[in-house]
């Protein structure tokens, strides 16, 4: 620890200094914070230095808003945005990220007290409906609008993916349980030993909507069908048996599909092969990717779902009108076109349909040579709560036997 | 001048000018880098937010902290924020929260792996998490750091190397001679004790994995199967001795060369900084093993408690959103780290120059659930390499002062407290007087009380012939002939030598002798216990033994003590 040998003044010598400068800076202040001939007011909310008009610190209106980490990026940026406006001087936006099943059970339980819910998809909208009908009845949702698009996607490195077809043909979830099954892992696979082990990565179903939708989907590919999934789809043994050689094998199950898209770049092939995350996580990582691993590339699975990102105003106990006009909003500047152009760059497909998805500045034609692609295979309709709930109930067990 | 013509703004300027000139006049403007403890004595108002962390990133954490401070943070009502952040190891660090030792705000340790244990401990006591949800700070994979040239007689980097080959070599008793380098001598290898440091937890968890044949799914079945436990105890053999700081296993290796370390486990950045370092024999390259590593991830998080209060939450924040902002980010490449940043490209120290692999880590391990880490921590206590250690504890009439003899002897009981109970115990108290042995080669595990009972029976009395003591203590050691175990004497002297037939430099070459032998020696800690004690002769008797130094006071020994047995 470095101590000073200069000059040192008395204890009145510093008690001067001290009082001649806050008097030479409070001078400086008063002269600074006068418009040239303007008369002060008096005490009163501060000025806004953009328009002048008042905004009054003490009298914001917080909204707090539980969402999916998948548009994180995108949603920090809208809010720093947001407050560079007239409403966001007076409306104070506390973005909670969680996983979206997490956010739901938050948003019930009432802590922290939640006034927007909005998770990646309405995949378990239902489900919340439900459970939010036991704990406080009524319907919760006041309104819902969709921010902003994005299906899924595997994820893998390139030269691994080019290993893994030149050896299984292709990559879907048959594929992948045959990679996960191979004891040799990519020493048989495709001769490279040093990769180990063949990993295969999705968030915990339990806790985010990604997670989920990999079950969804899984389902969805098993039955070969695009129409909503049936009790009898779910408990037949054959697909619980083929999903059992999946889930006992995959990694990650964290409860943010954000966190993992980001590990994966971070840490690298190490982690994981591929992982099963949105379309727009992919957009928004494939240059970090370059710049530490290598290349990425996606591929879209046959049978696919929409992740609409709906931003939902939340009808609660604990929210005052307020509250609900400052949700609304600020919904209303999120679907706004400048925002939603900029969810473009963050790989989503924007809510608000005035805002063009193809075109030059486009990424999912920039980025075409990555395997992206503007148009989405045949899409699934989403499944009713009481099949979602005995897909979690099978997967658990799925997960205890292990 | 024409002042009708100034508007109140530039008056405004110029008043506040004055303001500046006269602090810079009278010289009483202070450096803007502060050392944070000195914002803080300056600034009693202030609030204090305590961070402690695992001292892999002191380097970084210390001048990021220093800039944080200087740049006059405060919170909502105007407080300012001052922020301590303390090094400590990683098990440390979640110690200190669990038994309430210090009212910590933010933590981070090296690894998610002490997150999780200290959370379960925390549950388990109270009904909470320690810490609450963490992000990274910055990466470092874990590594196998080793010579160049002693990598490359193993076969890198053609070859991919791993904990297959430190098995091999540890079982080797021909050493580097069986493959055509006798100089170097036997393998010697170093990681630090698990309990206290997060590279030595994940070098265990790492050698169960490797002895397991596995990367994920570690149970209780693979910890609990004999090869296994065989597996750990055959690498543990050709370790010279544990210890708490990495750094210091890093510094050592580095300063004292091939013939003290062969391979140590350390971290990736501290390859990367070992490249700055000038007079190393070899380069020193960064083998990342092929059967999988951890990343050192650095999580750091708001701890949860009581004490932690609103402000303080805010104010963490503002020091984490601090670390994590690009500028900071892009500067923890300058101390060999990975910005969490993903954002930001690893620059060219990220090269094969620098002995390192930008593309490495290409296997990478899952962290075992609480359970299996706690097993695997039981597995390391019964067949960690053994010690035979002698204390060589001064009885001299001047230790009557200050408390002296009081608080030696709790510290003497604290190194009993943490041996093992397979570990051998040796004593020998001084004064003029230096062949009366009190214990010789006693397990701990069936002598602990009785020797906890000869420590409280000492009283200080007489001169002091220290050189002689450590002699005996030494030529005791040679004549146990225990080559595999850690051999150690620990010396607690407050005084000068008066009393010894034997001169310093007997003493300094029958060490250092024994340290440049086959088996690696003796290694002697040394405590310069008050302010009698010559620093400079037992610093020299340390260094000689590859050991280490340490000045001791009667409020520090029983730390001191601790700290000493973690090399066990």
């Amino acid at each position: 620890m470095s101590t000073d040998d200069g000059p040192s003044l008395t204890f009145l010598g510093k008690l001067f200094l001290l009082f001649f400068v806050a008097v030479c800076a409070a001078g400086a202040w008063w002269l600074f914070t006068r418009e040239d001939g303007a008369v002060s007011g008096g005490p009163g909310p501060d000025p806004d230095p953009g328009t002048g008009e008042q905004v009054d610190p003490g009298n914001q209106t917080v909204v707090r808003i539980a969402y999916g980490t998948e548009k994180k990026r995108w949603l920090i940026w809208a809010v720093e945005e947001f407050e560079k406006t007239r409403d966001g001087k007076n409306i104070e936006i506390e973005l909670l990220g969680m996983g979206s099943i997490e956010g739901a059970r938050a948003t019930v339980a009432g802590d922290p007290q939640i006034h927007v819910w909005s998770p990646a998809s309405a995949a378990y909208v239902d489900v919340f409906r439900n459970q939010w009908e036991l704990e406080h009845g009524g319907d919760p949702i006041l309104h819902m609008e969709d921010l902003a698009l994005t299906p899924m996607v595997y994820v893998m490195w390139k030269d691994r993916y080019d290993a893994f077809v030149a050896h299984y043909g292709e990559l879907n979830f048959d594929t992948v349980a045959e990679a996960l099954a191979e004891p040799g892992g990519w020493g048989t696979i495709a001769n490279k030993p040093e990769w180990g082990f063949f990993k295969f990565g999705h968030t915990d179903p339990n806790k985010s909507n990604s997670g989920l939708l990999s079950l969804v989907l899984m389902a969805h590919h098993f039955h070969d069908k695009t129409t909503s999934l049936e009790m009898a789809d779910i408990v037949n043994p054959d697909f619980q048996t083929w999903l059992r050689s999946i889930e006992g094998n995959v990694s990650g199950l964290i409860h943010s599909t954000g966190t993992m898209m980001r590990d994966m770049v971070l840490k690298g092939p190490s982690t994981y092969d591929v992982i099963f995350v949105y379309e727009n996580l992919a957009i928004d990582y494939l240059k970090n990717a370059e710049g530490r691993w290598g290349q990425l590339h996606v591929v879209y699975p046959k049978l696919n779902a929409w992740n609409a990102n709906p931003y939902c105003i939340i009808d609660a106990p604990w929210s005052t009108d307020r509250e609900r006009k400052a949700a609304r909003t600020f919904l209303d500047f999120l679907m706004t076109e400048p925002i939603q152009a900029q969810s473009l760059t963050h790989g989503f497909r924007p809510g608000n349909a005035a805002v063009p998805v193809i075109g030059p500045e486009s990424p999912l034609e920039l980025y075409a040579k990555y395997g992206l692609r503007v148009d989405v295979p045949a899409v699934t309709e989403p499944p009713r709560g009481d099949a979602i709930n005995n897909l979690l109930t099978g997967w658990q067990r799925i997960r205890s036997a292990n | 001048m024409n002042f009708s013509a100034f508007s109140l703004r530039s008056t405004g300027w110029l008043v506040l000018a004055c303001g500046v000139a006269a602090l810079f006049g009278t010289g009483c403007v202070e450096e803007s880098s502060h050392s944070h403890t000195e914002v803080a004595r300056e600034a009693p108002d202030a609030l204090k937010v305590v961070f402690t962390y695992g001292s892999e990133k002191e380097k970084w954490i210390d001048v990021m902290t220093a800039e944080f401070n200087a740049a006059g943070h405060e919170t909502t009502s105007g407080q300012p924020i001052v922020v301590e952040a303390i090094a400590m190891g990683s098990g440390e660090c979640v110690d200190e929260i669990l038994n309430d030792k210090r009212e910590v705000h933010i933590t981070s340790p090296a690894s998610a792996v002490f997150i999780s244990l200290g959370n379960a401990e925390s549950q388990t006591k109270l009904g909470r998490d320690l810490v609450g949800p963490t992000q990274d700070l910055v990466l470092s994979p874990v590594v196998i750091a080793m010579w160049k040239p002693m990598a490359e007689a193993l076969g890198w980097p053609d070859k991919a190397l791993g904990w297959r080959e430190v098995h091999e070599m540890a079982l080797n008793e021909q050493g580097w001679a069986s493959l055509n380098y006798p100089q170097w001598g036997r393998f010697r290898f170093g990681h630090t004790h698990p309990e206290y440091s997060n590279s030595g937890i994940i070098s265990l968890i790492a050698e169960t994995y490797a002895g397991a044949g596995k990367q994920r799914g570690l149970t209780l079945a693979d910890v609990a199967d004999p090869k296994t436990g065989q597996y750990l105890e055959e690498i543990e053999k050709a370790i010279v001795h544990y210890g708490r700081s990495t750094g210091f296993f890093g510094r050592k290796m580095f300063s004292t060369g091939p013939e003290y370390l062969s391979a140590a486990v350390l971290y990736e950045n501290m390859v990367i900084e070992s490249c700055d370092k000038e007079g190393l024999p070899f380069p020193v390259v960064a083998i990342y093993p092929k059967e999988g590593t951890f990343y050192s991830d650095h999580p750091i998080g708001i701890v949860d408690r009581d004490h932690v209060t609103a402000d303080h939450r805010a104010a963490a924040e503002k020091y984490i959103a601090f670390l994590t902002a690009p500028d900071q980010q892009e500067r923890s490449m300058e101390f060999g780290f990975r910005p969490a940043d993903v954002t930001i490209e690893l620059n060219e120290r990220f090269t094969a120059q620098f002995g390192v692999d930008p593309q490495q880590p290409q296997t990478t391990l899952e962290v075992p659930d609480v359970a299996v880490t706690q097993a695997i921590l039981e597995l390391w206590h019964e067949r960690k390499k053994k010690s035979n250690v002698v204390l060589v504890l001064d009885t001299s009439g001047s230790m009557k002062h200050e408390s002296k003899m009081a608080n030696a002897k709790g510290g003497a009981r604290q190194l009993i407290e943490m041996l093992g109970d397979e570990d051998s115990f040796s004593f020998l108290p001084f004064n003029d007087n230096a062949t009366l042995w009190v214990m010789r080669n006693e397990k701990v595990g069936q002598k602990r009380d009785e020797a906890n009972r000869q420590i409280g029976s000492l009283f200080a009395n007489g001169g002091t012939a220290l050189y002689d003591a450590i002699i005996e203590g030494h030529r005791h050691i040679a004549e146990t002939d225990a080559t595999d175990r850690i051999n150690a004497i620990v010396v607690l002297s407050d005084g000068a030598d008066r009393d010894s037939k034997q001169k310093l430099e007997k003493v300094i070459s029958v060490i250092a002798a024994d340290a440049e032998s086959a088996s690696g020696g003796v290694r002697v800690f040394t405590i310069g216990y008050g302010s009698g004690a010559l620093a400079d002769v037992l610093g020299r008797i340390a260094d000689a033994s590859r050991g280490k130094y340490y000045e001791g006071t009667p409020e520090n020994i029983e730390k001191i003590f601790k700290e000493i047995s973690t090399f066990f």
